[in-house]
């Protein structure tokens, strides 16, 4: 025997073991994507029901005129916090959450390519959400700088309490955890992916996370740094951000928007993937034009990194920059239009089934599209001078973001909820909780697009008692508290269904990607067998072996 | 001078760029046999550019008058013009080509995407370095070798997208992430030339007016030198970074045109053959 060789004694004792029945700490100290993107989930679901009752005390400040329910430093304090928590604690942890949890399975996979990374990425976010919340129990209340923090306002001289401070170190850790879960997407979907899933047969909704993980990447640490230099500002008396010391404000403002503008497509575009999972089940049809919606994704990704000046129109920095971004914003309305009118020619035709995740894909089509516009509208420098720092704006992101990737995020919660639970939501309740959202939805924002046109400004805790803004804000309001009507007939929805739900099966929808293929909720190895996959449609090859859907594909 | 004399007097039909593009188009045509193809009429277009690049009075605002000429016209030869070129050689005679020798590998070192990339985005901050730039500008000899250095770097830079023969070519998904990052240093040296202050090339701060038509440039066109220099840097980033997401979106939709082959093989497709025949395989580790 070669000396070369280590001699290892054996283990005497067992080594210890995580069970199932070790409860909590087999879910604490997990590194399945499963369980993690589970946890995801209810750590989304938790800061959005806080996000949302933040939301609703704007609501009612705002429901009369000069009204004095919260404080202008409270109100400050709650929209600040609505806007954090809504985007990086809810929207983008989720998207990246029901990646976590559905790209390994999609793909034929065990788990993701760096599980540990995994985890960590997971408790970097949870720990920052509550770093962040934990600013409220410090005497001088939670950050108060809107979720921009613009310079100089969020600098110390101007803010001297300790909110921004918790803001920055909060979102830098949740920061760093959100490029490492990029990182794993990426090198998951491109070297673990089973044989025969070649990149071009991927599912939409992996296609999507992918070039939104690039988008991670990417932008991410622009914003980190920009923290960094925050955080340099506030502690150690740095001036990068201060114009009186020779730092510079609008520096800040890149940096944001630098990062921010490409935020919103990783917002949006897993969104994208998720209704273009959807629909085509629903309507019984493969995706029309697979290639326009994998390709404009690509040149979603790619656009969205040079645009960001159209969110400072408004600073002044000339005509000519102005121009450019103007016209180079207004590109995008053709990727993201390619993608609409996929969507509604996979509808086309079909035998549409109007179960609730269908529903609300079908709502999402027509919310975006409104969002769109006005989005296109305000890619005009002229229009946007008008209506910047207005309600319109407000209207405007509310329709892409709660209109585009809330609605995308319920239609995603509706379809994989028996594939994460093993147990069907209710389809009553379930259409009782889209039509209080649609409703409650339209009857709070799309008012605000008039009343930002007659110049009510956000951001300010009251407004003056001018002609129509009352009862048009009261018109808002009571949206809003139909808004959180619907909510909780969501989350009574969930408790319900898991206690007392159908029992789903492996695929309830008879849909055709590899997640159906094994058991609900799935094994802790995922899959048993995996079958062979020979087009973009594998469970539907294995039903239909007369019609396949590419009938030349070699068996690998 | 008005601005219609100026336009049609500028003109420097320099012997050296006619006499190029008449034996670059000779040789073409001798080669494939002068019939007119898609191909033939890329490189056509291509030459044409080129020699209004250099001819015209866009070459002569660039070198005299407006930073933002000099960028249009670098965007011109260094990433449009030599894309066209190398899109219009025919496949074959580059086979030919590549065969010979020491050209064959020497593309071969060229064409590795390290190299090319490097190139690429290298000689756009390398050129516009402000000392450099102002000493072509006063340099007649230098400011011909950077011209001819556009045009053959350009080439280089395409050539692990667009090379004639394809198996020179770059995956599909690898070239989008090579333009990608290509864009990204092209926007960023636009960043800091469209936000650094007026001046930063101080020959056109204050242009000798040999044409006579700096008053009309500066009062009725508006094109102060701030102005001027922000077209320059807007122009390097924005249309720049375009025409780069324009050349991935080409080899995507080429992509998806073509047959299955692969693309991006995970470990497991390429050495998935061991299960062929079974209807079900284990899954992956």
């Amino acid at each position: 025997m070669s000396s070369r060789i280590p001699i290892v004694p054996e283990n005497t004792e067992p080594l210890p073991r995580l069970r199932e029945n070790e409860g909590m700490l087999s879910w604490v100290a997990s590194v399945d994507h499963k369980q993690i993107g589970i946890m995801y989930l209810i750590c989304c679901m938790v800061f959005f029901l806080i996000g949302g009752l933040e939301a609703l005390l704007i609501r009612i400040q705002l429901a009369q005129p000069e009204f004095g329910f919260l404080s202008p430093e409270v109100y400050n304090q709650m929209f600040t916090m609505h806007g954090t928590t809504m985007i990086f604690f809810v929207v983008m942890p989720f998207l990246i959450g029901v990646g976590v949890y559905l790209v390994p399975l999609m793909i034929g996979a065990r788990d993701m390519a760096f599980p540990r990374l995994n985890a960590l990425s997971f408790w970097l976010f949870v720990f920052g959400g509550i770093l962040i919340y934990y600013s409220f129990l410090t005497q001088s209340g939670a950050p108060d700088v809107g979720w921009f923090a613009y310079s100089p306002l969020s600098e110390k001289p101007f803010s001297l309490n300790k909110g921004p401070t918790y803001w920055a170190l909060g979102l830098l850790a949740t920061g760093i955890g959100s490029v490492a879960s990029g990182l794993n997407n990426v090198v998951t979907i491109l070297t673990m992916r089973t044989p025969g899933m070649t990149m071009r047969r991927l599912p939409l909704f992996v296609w999507m996370i992918l070039v939104t993980s690039f988008l991670l990447i990417f932008v991410i640490p622009i914003i980190t740094s920009a923290f960094a230099m925050m955080l340099l500002d506030r502690l150690l008396g740095a001036t990068f951000f201060t114009p009186a010391h020779g730092g510079s404000a609008i520096l800040w403002q890149h940096f944001f928007w630098g990062f921010g503008h490409p935020e919103v497509y990783i917002l949006i575009l897993p969104a994208f993937g998720i209704i273009s999972e959807v629909i085509p089940v629903f309507s019984r049809k493969p995706i029309y034009g697979y290639e326009f919606v994998a390709g404009s994704t690509v040149a979603i990704g790619l656009l969205s990194l040079g645009v960001w000046v159209h969110h400072m129109f408004a600073v002044g920095l000339g005509d000519v920059t102005n121009l450019y971004f103007s016209f180079a914003s207004m590109l995008i309305a053709i990727p993201t239009g390619v993608k609409v009118l996929n969507w509604v020619a996979t509808m086309w035709g079909g035998k549409i089934i109007f179960a609730t995740p269908m529903l609300f894909a079908t709502a999402f089509i027509i919310e975006f599209v409104i969002g769109g516009l006005t989005g296109v509208a305000i890619a005009s420098v002229p229009i946007d001078w008008v209506v910047t720092d207005s309600y319109f704006i407000v209207a405007h992101f509310h329709y892409a973001l709660f209109g585009g990737s809330l609605f995308a995020i319920f239609a995603g919660v509706y379809y994989w909820f028996p594939k994460f639970t093993g147990r069907m939501m209710s389809e009553t309740l379930g259409k009782w909780h889209f039509w209080l959202t649609v409703i409650g939805f339209n009857l709070t924002f799309f008012i605000q697009h008039f009343l930002g046109m007659m110049g009510m400004p956000r951001r300010t805790y009251t407004y003056h008692d001018f002609p129509y803004w009352g009862s048009m804000n009261l018109i808002s309001t009571i949206g809003a508290i139909v808004l959180a009507v619907s909510v909780l007939v969501f989350v009574w929805n969930i408790l319900q269904s898991l206690k007392r739900g159908e029992k789903a099966g492996g695929n309830p929808w008879n849909a055709w990607t590899l997640e159906w293929a094994t058991t609900s909720p799935p094994a802790v190895h995922n899959f048993d067998l995996v079958p062979p996959v020979r087009g973009r449609r594998p469970l539907w090859d294995l039903a239909h072996p007369d019609m396949p859907d590419e009938p030349d594909a070699k068996v690998v | 001078m008005n601005i219609l004399e100026f336009l049609t007097s500028t003109w420097t039909f320099e012997p050296w760029v006619l006499i190029t593009a008449f034996l670059l188009l000779i040789t073409y045509g001798a080669a494939s046999g002068f019939r007119f193809t898609r191909k033939t009429a890329l490189l056509t277009a291509g030459t044409a550019l080129m020699v209004i690049a250099v001819v015209s009075p866009l070459d002569y605002l660039g070198r005299n008058y407006l930073f933002s000429a000099h960028m249009i016209q670098h965007i011109l030869l260094l990433l449009i013009v030599p894309l066209l070129l190398l899109l219009g050689l025919p496949e074959s005679a580059a086979r030919k080509a590549l065969a010979v020798k020491p050209l064959g590998s020497i593309m071969g070192i060229l064409g590795n995407p390290v190299i090319a990339w490097s190139l690429g985005v290298g000689s756009m901050w390398v050129w516009h370095m402000p000392s450099l730039h102002d000493a072509v500008l006063r340099n007649e000899t230098l400011y011909i070798a950077q011209q001819i250095s556009f045009v053959f770097i350009g080439a280089i830079f395409w050539w692990p997208v667009f090379a004639p023969v394809k198996e020179r070519r770059l995956e599909p998904l690898r070239s989008t992430l090579y333009l990608a990052s290509a864009c990204l240093g092209c926007t960023v040296l636009g960043i800091l030339i469209t936000f650094a202050g007026a001046g930063l090339y101080a020959a056109y701060l204050s242009p000798v007016d040999s044409a006579g038509i700096l008053p009309y440039l500066r009062n009725d066109l508006c094109l102060t030198p701030g102005v001027d220099q922000q077209i320059g840097g807007l122009t390097m980033w924005v249309p720049g970074c375009l025409i780069y997401l324009t050349a991935s979106m080409i080899t995507i939709a080429e992509w998806y045109g073509s047959a299955d082959s692969g693309g991006l093989t995970s470990a497991g497709a390429r050495s998935g053959s061991r299960e062929s025949g079974q209807n079900l395989q284990p899954a992956e580790r």
